[in-house]
């Protein structure tokens, strides 16, 4: 392999050594530019496609049919999203465990909980919980609603747990304090269109 | 030999003292490869090919991401990249204006060739590799031709694939055996898009490279013809060659500009080239039961396509003629009696078969001959001056000529077949192989003007 | 190479069967659509709303989405109540009920989906919008046909007359010139054929034979009812081809537009290129 040399500086008239540095500097930026330009259209053809923004376009849910007590299940964006219809007695017991949940006000901005859900329960209506049902520790679907002294883990407490690890929510979807989850359930950006009519993964104008 | 020690200093220092062979390269390939200052423009396609290669591999990429080979979602996968893949339309053009870029670029290239006897010695393997990328290209185009699954993808795969039934005894089994099926389908798209996006871009890289290294070994050719390596300096360096970098990087980077001017001109306003470049008939899915009324390859492959049609029963008379007048003047030229006799025997044989195997299978023939023949051009050509500016100048009007069949018979590739266009590409067809059959005679036949010692170079 | 002969001819052949009235050799009078509702956003909402209700009946458009209509000037309101008919939502593809297969039965054939029909008929001899739009103006009654219409630019078209409330009755004249070689004297001759269709779709065919040779031709006038009626019809016919020409390329605004920048860059970008490169080499000599 040869030794490096380098085109001797003598042999070049004075002051090309500057006029060729300034001219690569243009050059360099101009280019530069159009390079990032022409990345621009490649990076963005990562982004979700119309197919699959319209695949997790805003789903439709009537709350008007559930019985008080039932919960139903709506699929948005893959995600299980729980609407559950709570009785005046579930919601006292929400009041009741503000002590021994871990962010009783929805605090943690991990999952950031929006503005119209952090109050007491946690929902627009306070009869109807809408939550994604995944576990917020490792992505497990957790069972429930439990009565009270209707499961083991949870004792006299209601709510859900999650099978997994044994992460355990109450009916606002709070997680308890000690568990293996560190966040409450998310609330999906959601609004009511009507009484009974809510578009789950739309909040815009509410 | 003593240890290397490094002269660089920091962070380059350390990756030099321990892989010396990166800074090596760099000085062997550009800041220190010597090349002739007299490059016109004749000699920006090379670079301009790599330009494009990698345009190709890039978007190539980013297609597949959302390309489906699968014969029930393909063509609707590629709209669903036009349309819904944000950005999707503008790789997809890309795509479609580089692939014939790349041939116009590769042909330009290959012109320069002719012109300037790039191909003679010692650049005679740096032109076997070129040949070889050539014939790379266009399996990589025919393979990629399928993938949208559009009439004329179709179409043209099973006319292509049928050629290779024409060979006697195992074509037909052959035919089943590349379509991977009786007819063209699923199986077909699925081996032909493995072989587009991955088998034969690995095989064109290695060749581009090989064709490459083999060039900066010998050193590059010059329009003049002249080796600049004979005339030394104190130094050891051509005295009529310049640094690649950073003279000719700063030439191709101009020069790069203004292609990519007429690349995104095309791009952005005239993507489909008046059907050229994106055939109108491929908009339709690909349908097994109806033919197009008008199959035509895409225009780059058209001038051996038009010398396919060219070869029917008629032209097989003028083939004979032909065979029999390059035989007699072999046999006139060559002194070796067993070469003479293999001559004689060969003709014959020749003979016999143009008149008892079908027309078709000889279309075949030509075809494939009149790409390969390019591979046979560093010895076919005995003038003894390298570049046309030495020649007689009737030896460039012989090269214009060709050039002209050449494109006459690329035109009628694109037509549907008529009387006309039969007779003119049979006589492109003579054009073309005559070019290079007569060679060795014509290319030392006329007045040579002096080759100069030094290249011929204005300052600018 | 014979069989791509036979390939060739065969599909010639197919096409002159399908040409039924035409003489080979007579090219269809392809009329030029006025493009430049191209990009007349009104025109193109006339279009789409032509488009919803009347092709959609049998043609899909499955490669557009509704939402893509926000380009031409809609909002997502718009679309969903004027136009999506059904629980589609608004970035639902254009899908129709009819399966194909059920269309191959009632028609004969398949009506093609639409996404990118302007290409796709497009030749080397007329362009598609061209095509199309004397297509869909190109209809007369004719009582032989199994819809009862024929079409001078499709002849035995399967398609039905879908927009013959709005065009009106007319009548249709066809003018057929071609070379006719009489089997029984062996004499070859020009005929010309006129055929005039009354607004019920009755022929009367008149041949007349010609002393001198003629080109093979084949011309046609309508004759409308009401003439302003039919004039308003071009109207909605022109725009139905520049909603099909925008569904087929709707990048294509976009494309342009954002074309010229990149141009006026690269010249840019080649100007300072030009600059370095003198810089270099004027030190070569």
């Amino acid at each position: 392999m040869s030794t490096p040399t380098s085109v001797p500086a003598g042999e070049l008239p004075a002051g090309v050594d500057k006029e060729r540095r300034n001219a690569i500097a243009v050059a360099a930026a101009v280019g530069g530019a159009g390079a990032v330009a022409m990345a621009v259209p490649f990076v963005a053809s990562f982004a979700p496609s119309e197919r699959a923004k319209a695949a997790g376009a805003p789903v439709e849910f009537d709350v008007g049919g559930m019985a008080p007590g039932e919960m139903k299940t709506v699929e948005w964006r893959g995600l299980p999203v729980w609407v559950l219809r709570r009785t005046p007695e579930m919601l006292q017991s929400i009041k009741k465990v503000d002590g021994e949940v871990a962010d009783p006000k929805s605090q943690r901005t991990q999952y950031p909980t929006p503005e119209y859900a952090q109050n007491e329960f946690r929902s627009r209506k306070p009869e109807y919980l809408i939550a994604v049902g995944i576990c917020t520790h490792l992505g497990c679907s957790p069972a429930g609603p439990f009565a009270p002294n209707q499961n083991s883990q949870l004792g006299a407490d209601q709510g859900f747990l999650c099978p997994c690890h044994g992460s355990t929510f109450d009916l606002a979807g709070r997680v308890f304090k000690n568990k293996p989850a560190p966040d409450n359930l998310p609330v999906p950006p959601h609004k009511y269109l009507s009484d009974t009519l809510v578009l789950i993964g739309d909040d815009s104008n509410a | 030999m003593a240890e290397y020690k490094t002269p660089y200093a920091g962070v380059a220092g350390w990756f030099d003292q321990r892989m010396p062979t990166a800074m090596a390269e760099y000085r062997k390939h550009l800041s220190e490869y010597y090349a002739p200052k007299n490059f016109n423009i004749w000699y920006i396609f090379g670079g301009l090919a790599i330009t494009v290669l990698a345009i190709q591999i890039i978007t190539g990429i980013f297609l597949v991401m959302n390309y489906k080979p699968d014969a029930a979602l393909a063509f609707a996968s590629v709209e669903y990249i036009m349309r819904d893949v944000p950005g999707g339309w503008f790789i997809r053009y890309m795509h479609s204006t580089g692939a014939s870029f790349f041939f116009i670029v590769v042909y330009l290239h290959m012109f320069r060739g002719l012109m300037y006897g790039s191909y003679r010695a010692p650049r005679e393997l740096v032109w076997i590799f070129g040949c070889l990328i050539f014939l790379c290209l266009m399996g990589e185009a025919f393979f990629g031709y399928l993938l949208p699954w559009g009439q004329m993808s179709y179409w043209g795969a099973q006319v292509i694939v049928n050629l290779f039934g024409a060979i006697p005894l195992i074509g037909p089994d052959l035919a089943i055996f590349i379509r991977g099926d009786y007819v063209i389908g699923d199986a077909t798209l699925n081996r032909f898009f493995a072989f587009h996006v991955i088998a034969i871009p690995l095989v064109l890289i290695g060749l581009v490279a090989a064709h490459v290294l083999a060039l900066h070994d010998v050193g590059s050719n010059n329009p003049d013809g002249v080796e600049i390596k004979k005339k030394l300096d104190a130094n050891g360096r051509p005295v009529d060659g310049i640094p690649f970098h950073p003279y000719y990087t700063v030439h191709d980077i101009f020069w790069l500009a203004i292609f990519l001017m007429i690349f995104f001109f095309v791009v952005f306003f005239a993507p489909e080239m008046g059907g050229y470049f994106l055939e109108w008939n491929n908009f339709i899915p690909a349908d097994s039961l109806a033919t197009p009324s008008h199959i035509a390859p895409v225009w780059y492959f058209t001038p051996f396509y038009s010398i396919l049609r060219a070869t029917t029963e008629q032209f097989m008379v003028v083939l004979a003629v032909g065979t029999i007048a390059l035989s007699a003047l072999l046999l006139l030229t060559v002194r070796n009696p067993i070469v003479r006799g293999g001559i004689a025997v060969g003709t014959l044989v020749l003979l016999l078969g143009y008149f008892t195997l079908d027309a078709k299978f000889w279309g075949v023939v030509l075809m494939g001959a009149s790409v390969m023949i390019f591979l046979g051009l560093p010895w076919l050509d005995q003038s003894p001056a390298k570049s046309m500016r030495y020649r007689p100048t009737w030896h460039f009007w012989l090269l214009i000529a060709w050039v002209v069949a050449f494109v006459v018979l690329g035109y009628f590739g694109t037509q549907p077949p008529s009387q006309a266009g039969q007779y003119i590409s049979m006589i492109g067809t003579v054009i073309y192989f005559a070019f290079f059959a007569l060679m060795p005679w014509w290319s030392r036949m006329g007045s040579f003007k002096p080759v100069p010692d030094r290249v011929t170079f204005k300052p600018h | 190479m014979k069989k791509t002969i036979t390939r060739l001819l065969v599909a010639l052949g197919l096409l002159g069967a399908a040409g039924g009235a035409i003489a080979a050799g007579a090219a269809i009078p392809i009329e030029r659509w006025p493009s430049d509702r191209a990009t007349n956003f009104g025109s193109l909402q006339n279009g789409a709303r032509l488009f919803a209700n009347y092709c959609m009946g049998c043609h899909s458009a499955n490669l557009v989405r509704w939402n893509r209509l926000e380009q031409i000037g809609l909002d997502e309101r718009q679309i969903r109540e004027f136009l999506i008919f059904g629980n589609q939502k608004v970035g639902d593809p254009l899908r129709i009920a009819m399966s194909p297969a059920e269309a191959k039965v009632w028609f004969g054939k398949s009506p093609p989906d639409l996404s990118v029909i302007t290409r796709a008929r497009t030749s080397f001899d007329f362009k598609g919008t061209d095509y199309i739009y004397t297509l869909l103006r190109g209809y007369y009654r004719d009582n032989s046909t199994p819809t009862g219409w024929n079409n001078i630019a499709y002849p035995n078209i399967g398609m039905p007359h879908i927009f013959w409330d709005r065009q009106g009755a007319r009548e249709a004249t066809l003018v057929s010139t071609h070379r006719h070689v009489d089997l029984k004297t062996g004499h070859a001759g020009f005929v010309q054929t006129t055929t005039v269709y009354d607004v019920n779709g009755n022929a009367t065919k008149t041949e007349t034979e010609l002393k001198d040779p003629a080109n093979e031709s084949f011309a046609y006038t309508f004759k409308p009812v009401d003439p302003q009626q039919s004039r308003q019809f071009d109207a909605d016919a022109a725009d139905v081809v520049a909603f099909l020409a925008f569904i087929t390329d709707p990048s294509q605004s976009t494309r342009q537009r954002i074309g010229v920048w990149v141009l006026v860059f690269l010249a840019l970008f080649a100007v300072v290129a030009w600059r370095l490169n003198s810089v270099y080499w004027k030190n070569i000599k």
